[in-house]
């Protein structure tokens, strides 16, 4: 299929610090594309420059097929939902909505259906009425939606849209933008530096880094298998361990670990005996016995930490002398864990090998 | 002992507050008592009272006249200077523009030059350039006043706007043009109709600049100054009363406009 936005080799430079270094990015039509990063790795400049506010240095933006990078914002068939929503504040409700609509020149009729038609979209029918001032921050952020929805744009980008709101709000709006992403089939572009929003919320997910694209990937197969360092400590909690290889199998590679032997999976990349690697191991993936339980990389250890979190217990525990590891218990194993004295294990597949060369970089 | 000197400050406070108030106050009740004396002449006491001069005054031909005249040169004054304030608070409101301070610096001259040298300058200015003494120089002379007044109003109105209100109308389909006269300039709503009223007030009690760029036309402070010449009497009074309760209820209600775009 035809990607619906097409970045080609895309550069921004402000002044003599560069914001996106060589950006490389297809989007699939009718996709929750989200892009992760830290602030600053160059994600809202990627955002902007597709909106039209800024002009890349070098490269080219193609959407649907047609060169856009030194269009204006008026003359893109995309629309943003701003961070802060930007809802204009001397027009009401339908008003705002219907901007747009009446910049493109349709009839009054017609744009008069469109706005109830989208109103009714987020059960807001009955505030066409009212001004921006009068509304919760959650009706706000559906309204700034719906204008940016009302003029079908081939592409709604979203800017932290969800920043401003509270975290109970925040998560029934996760639900609802991407209820209204499958019932609209429009292709969203949401940039955020929330790893829970990208997880919950997209199909696809960029991480950036530092104006480069770190890894491309479906929520599961990034948790899962992470490509570098970098993406493995940003989208959940892990244990990064540094190891040496000492044997390769069909399996799971043998490595050693401050000392002591661990299996993990390669997971698609070549490593050979001696490579210096890192262990990518989730803290979930962990399971935690009072006796040996029979798993493989089982080990003593000693409970250094508890921390008791409600819907499960995290523990620090000391494998070897200097090496801890961290651990999620379900409250139900938390309370035979007692005593000091533990043994932990994990399975090989639910650890990652990075080579060295990649996490380092 | 404590409260009786943490008293004393404030009493003081107050007093020195009532007698400013009473020496404000004064003249005004005096001069519009006046105005209610049924004799031809202005002196205590008043005795006689009568509506009388209310309605000589808004029977006098001169004193229509004149009232209509400086209507229509603040209407002409404050139209220019809202186009023109506007268009440099935006000017001065670009993000990055060279010499921001000198432009606003430069803009708000006139609002501090003594209006003496400012109606001297102007005058030798119009005979230079061969524009006659009358109701074009002094709608110049106004406007210039006027212009400081309304690039601040609008300036401090536009620090508040959020920036991507204008992105937003601009992402929707809007040129620059469409984006200023649908989201910018209602947003400045408010703002404006603050200044133009403003203008206005300042354009009608122009006395200075009006001297000297006026023709043979009376504005209606060069009437009134021109009948004072002639000898008090109550009708003066009377067409005072009715410019200061005018000009006082357009100000409050200017103050109330400017103070709601200050909290919306």
């Amino acid at each position: 299929m035809q990607p619906v936005v097409h970045f080609d080799n895309v550069t921004k430079y402000y002044g003599r610090t560069i914001a996106v270094d060589g950006l490389d990015l297809a989007i699939q039509p009718g996709k929750f594309v989200t892009l992760l990063g830290p602030s600053g790795c160059g994600k809202s400049t990627t955002l902007r420059m597709l909106g039209g506010f800024e002009t890349p240095n070098s490269g080219k933006i193609m959407l649907a097929g047609k060169d856009v990078t030194r269009l204006p914002p008026n003359k893109r068939d995309v629309n943003i939902v701003f961070q802060d929503y930007a809802l204009f504040p001397h027009m009401d409700v339908a008003r705002n909505i219907a901007f747009g609509l009446e910049l493109k020149g349709h009839d009054s009729a017609s744009i008069h259906r469109r706005v109830l038609e989208l109103l009714d979209l987020v059960q807001l029918q009955a505030y066409a009425k009212r001004m921006p001032s009068e509304l919760s921050g959650g009706q706000r952020q559906r309204v700034a939606l719906m204008r940016a929805l009302a003029p079908d744009p081939q592409v709604l980008l979203l800017d932290e849209p969800l920043s401003a709101l509270d975290a109970k709000l925040r998560q029934q709006m996760q639900g609802e933008l991407k209820s209204i992403q499958e019932k609209t089939g429009k292709t969203f572009l949401f940039v955020t530096h929330d790893q829970d929003e990208a997880l919950t919320m997209s199909d696809q997910i960029v991480i950036m880094n530092k104006g480069k694209v770190e890894q491309i990937g479906d929520p599961k197969s990034l948790y899962a298998s992470p490509s570098s360092v970098f993406v493995a400590s940003f989208i959940g909690d892990a244990n990064l361990l540094q190891g040496t290889v000492t044997g390769v199998g069909d399996r799971a590679t043998a490595l050693n670990w401050n000392g002591t032997s661990i299996q993990a999976s390669a997971e698609g990349h070549v490593v050979k005996q001696g490579d210096k690697v890192c262990i990518v191991l989730r803290p979930e993936s962990i399971r935690c016995a009072a006796a040996a339980s029979g798993l493989p990389n089982s080990m003593p250890g000693k409970i250094r930490h508890r921390v008791f979190r409600g819907n499960h217990t995290s523990l620090t525990v000391e494998v070897a002398q200097g090496s801890q590891l961290n651990a999620l218990v379900h409250p139900a194993e938390a309370g035979a864990l007692s005593g000091e004295d533990i043994f932990v294990g994990w399975e090989p597949s639910s650890a990652t090998i990075i080579p060295e060369q990649i996490a380092a970089a | 002992m404590r409260s009786l000197f943490s008293d004393i400050p404030r009493t003081a406070l107050t007093m020195c507050y009532w007698a400013f108030l009473l020496y404000l106050l004064v003249p005004l009740i005096l001069m519009m008592a006046m105005s209610f004396k049924d004799a031809n002449y202005v002196a205590f006491p008043i005795g006689e009272w009568t509506l009388g001069w209310y309605a000589e005054v808004v029977q006098d031909k001169q004193f229509l006249d004149a009232c209509l005249y400086s209507i229509m040169i603040a209407a002409a004054a404050t139209l220019a200077s809202t186009i023109l304030g506007v268009w440099i608070a935006m000017l001065i409101s670009v993000e990055g523009i060279r010499g921001q301070v000198v432009i606003f610096a430069l803009a708000c001259l006139p609002a501090v030059v003594p209006g003496m040298i400012s109606a001297i300058s102007l005058r030798i200015f119009i005979s230079t350039i061969d524009l006659p003494t009358g109701t074009a120089a002094i709608i110049l002379g106004h406007t210039v006043h006027s212009v400081p007044f309304v690039v601040v109003m609008a300036l401090t109105r536009l620090r508040s706007m959020p920036s991507n209100l204008v992105d937003a109308a601009r992402d929707l389909g809007a040129d620059s043009v469409v984006a200023f006269f649908r989201v910018t300039l209602p947003y400045l709503g408010p703002a404006i109709m603050g200044g133009m009223i403003f203008c206005v007030l300042l354009s009608i009690d122009d006395f200075v600049r009006t001297f000297f760029l006026g023709g043979y036309r009376l504005t209606l402070p060069m009437l009134i100054f021109a009948k004072v010449q002639g000898g008090m009497s109550p009708e003066i009074n009377a067409m005072a009363t009715i410019v200061l309760l005018v000009t006082a209820a357009v100000g409050l209600y200017a103050e109330y406009l400017t103070r709601r775009s200050r909290t919306r």
